[in-house]
């Protein structure tokens, strides 16, 4: 017999065996191949999600304010313990929690239970290493702020699903957080993974840069703690502007509260900082000249029948400038009465009172100011002090950096990005505004806010005290105050627009006593800081200190 | 036909069928590599994780140690206090194009020494 033949002969009859086997494959791989390809795919193949960093919170110097770290969260699959007991008294001292605190929670009625989150390296290396049954490392990433509460309630913060859930944290959300990266990976056996492909690189956001001045920020809020801590007022606000852009360079805050950002969420009455606006109506329509004078009605004036307004202080026959130096209530109410409803309402629109400012932060108030019909005699009179509306601390600081800088109100920025400054609009013409910085000079030089003085540097400014209203009664209290004092400097050249407000202050509760101090020393360490040459080099306050 | 194919010893067919052998070898070591690269690919990406934890880690401590409260801190306890504007002594007029409004005085931009550059 052939040999070739007697080889095919002896292939044929070897491999008859696997003829249906071939069938088969043949049946499953053709015929079968979407159904089976599927079930196995769910047998041992995985999306495998890997969490994109949260996007960095920078300060407008690029330092950090707000990073994602890696981190790992462990849970238990009661399904998968034997022994709770033994599962616990093993744990407990890898992950420094009680074991019976472990127990309990494998003992839970659910099935799966989280034990511990934010775990750092080392943490997941040891458990990692131990190979407990039933114990689950997810990766995770954890919110950190290195600087503590600097800056919280503009940050924000997060909650456990890694969504914002207040401040910028908030607000920026969907541009903070990125994509995840998914991956396909399949397990063996043992449940060990093998990386596959990549099904989605992911998109890791960029960071947001804030206006935010990190040092200016810190001075603010070392300038509130002191007082806070001391119990020297309920709550305090510091807000720092550079009045030539509207850039916010700090919001400072105590006692500091992440869920909540009074500057931009809260109205108050602002008291005698507001007499400003009816100053500044007076001098933008000619209404006043330099050398006339009010009568301060020695402290007591009776607009209406049942309707006196008193000063602190009995004063006789004042200028308008004298008038804002003393904070004379009855003088602004007579020089109201000049202005009239109508242009005083109209500069105070001009101002953004009564408007959102337009603030990247959640809750926006836009302040109450009455409608024009509903100002009466004694409501405008009151208005012209301040008290009878309601303003955000994030307006007001808005007003004084318009008469900072020459009558142009900005809208607040608080995100470093390429979009320019908006200029909202001129409130007032430049001589005029002029004319109010220099009387607000005086008020600090010789007025009710001579603690708010720097020595060899021009600093304008206005101080503010008024009663707040009691829940209550619902009626004004004699016994809580808002403290406050706004103010620019240096003013030659106005580099910062401060804000201080302090609410319910403890003793002395004049803005000029406890609100116009906490400017002076943020002022001077901002001056020290950015080096900045006096602008008063022959104020004999200064001594021979500069030469 | 078929029969023709079975009739005879084709060195030619012998090495088609150890082509085929040696393709069939070939895939299954690359199966094989595939999945030991899969492997190793994962245990790298541990790796990897671990190490951006870590470098995490030591940034946060970093970002911590330079926040300002702890640098006030630390100054206070040296004996430190904030100087005053009036003690400041102007060596220059300052204008330059980058500060037009400030005084050379003295290095502050300590932060750029000591933070790796951000890609």
């Amino acid at each position: 017999m052939d040999l070739g033949l007697r080889l095919t002969a002896a292939a044929c009859l070897s491999l008859s065996p696997l003829a249906p086997l071939t069938a088969r494959l043949a049946y499953l791989q053709i015929f079968k191949h979407d159904n089976l390809s599927v079930r196995a795919a769910g047998e041992f193949a995985r999306t495998a999600q890997e969490a994109t960093p949260r996007a960095e919170l920078l300060d407008r110097k690029g330092r950090v304010l707000a990073r994602s770290i890696p981190s790992w969260s462990c849970f238990v699959d009661k399904a998968m313990v034997k022994d709770p007991h033994a599962f616990a008294a093993r744990l407990a001292p890898l992950l420094q929690i009680p074991a019976a605190e472990i127990e309990r929670k494998t003992r839970a009625a659910q099935r799966f239970a989280w034990i511990k989150t934010h775990m750092g390296q080392a943490e997941f290396s040891a458990l990692a290493d131990a190979r407990v049954e039933g114990l689950g490392l997810v990766p995770a990433q954890e919110r950190v702020y290195p600087n503590g509460d600097l800056a919280r309630s503009v940050l924000g913060l997060i909650g456990t699903e890694g969504r914002g859930l207040a401040g910028l944290e908030l607000s920026q959300d969907s541009r903070l957080r990125g994509r995840a990266r998914r991956l396909e990976v399949i397990r063996d056996g043992q449940g060990r993974t093998i990386y596959k492909n990549l099904t989605d690189a992911g998109d890791e956001p960029p960071a947001l840069s804030l206006t935010i001045d990190r040092t200016t920020q810190y001075l603010a809020e070392e300038a509130l703690k002191e007082g806070g801590e001391k119990r020297l007022f309920k709550e305090g606000l510091v807000a720092v502007q550079d009045p030539r852009n509207g850039e916010i360079l700090a919001m400072a805050a105590w006692p500091p509260n992440p869920l909540r950002n009074s500057f931009v969420q809260d109205a108050f009455e602002p008291g005698s900082t507001f007499k400003v606006v009816t100053a500044l109506a007076a001098l933008e329509s000619d209404l006043v000249r330099p050398d006339e004078t009010f009568s301060g009605e020695a402290g007591k004036w009776q607009i209406s029948p049942g309707v006196t307004i008193t000063d602190h202080e009995p004063e006789a026959d004042m200028t308008l400038a004298q008038i804002l130096e003393r904070s004379s209530n009855i003088g602004i109410a007579k020089v109201i009465e000049r202005v009239g409803a109508t242009r005083f309402y109209r500069l105070a629109r001009a101002f953004g009172f009564g408007a959102k400012t337009g603030c990247p932060l959640p809750g926006e108030s836009a302040g109450e100011l009455k409608p024009l019909s509903d100002l009466t005699r004694v409501g405008l009179a009151a208005s012209s002090y301040g008290y009878g509306l309601a303003i955000s601390p994030l307006q007001m600081v808005g007003a004084y950096s318009a008469i900072a800088n020459g009558g142009v109100l900005w809208e607040p920025k608080l995100l470093l990005d390429e979009k320019p400054p908006v200029k909202v609009r001129r409130v007032a013409s430049q001589r005029a505004v002029q004319d109010i910085a220099l009387m607000l000079e005086g008020v600090v030089e010789h007025g009710t806010a001579t603690s708010a003085r720097i020595p060899g540097y021009r600093v304008g400014g206005k101080t503010g005290t008024a009663r707040k209203i009691d829940p209550l009664t619902r009626k004004y209290s004699s016994s809580a105050y808002t403290a406050s004092f706004a103010g620019f400097l240096p003013a030659s050249q106005p580099r910062w627009t401060i804000l201080v407000v302090l609410h319910e202050p403890k003793g002395a509760y004049y803005g000029g006593l406890v609100a116009a101090p906490i400017f002076s020393r943020i002022g001077r360490r901002l001056l020290t800081l950015e080096g900045i040459a006096p602008d008063r080099p022959h104020d004999p306050a200064l001594g021979t200190a500069q030469r | 036909m078929m029969m023709s194919m079975f009739m005879g010893f084709d060195p030619r067919r012998a090495a088609k069928f150890a082509g085929l052998g040696l393709l069939i070898l070939f895939l299954s070591w690359q199966h094989v590599q595939a999945t030991r690269l899969g492997y190793q690919v994962e245990s790298s990406r541990k790796r990897a994780r671990q190490a951006r934890s870590r470098v995490a880690g030591l940034r946060l401590t970093l970002d911590q140690t330079l926040s300002p409260s702890m640098l006030a801190a630390r100054a206070s306890s040296m004996g430190m206090v904030a100087a005053a504007p009036e003690s400041l002594r102007v060596l220059s007029s300052g204008a330059t194009d980058a500060h037009p409004s400030r005084p050379l005085l003295w290095a502050r931009n300590v932060m750029s020494l000591v933070t790796p550059a951000r890609s």
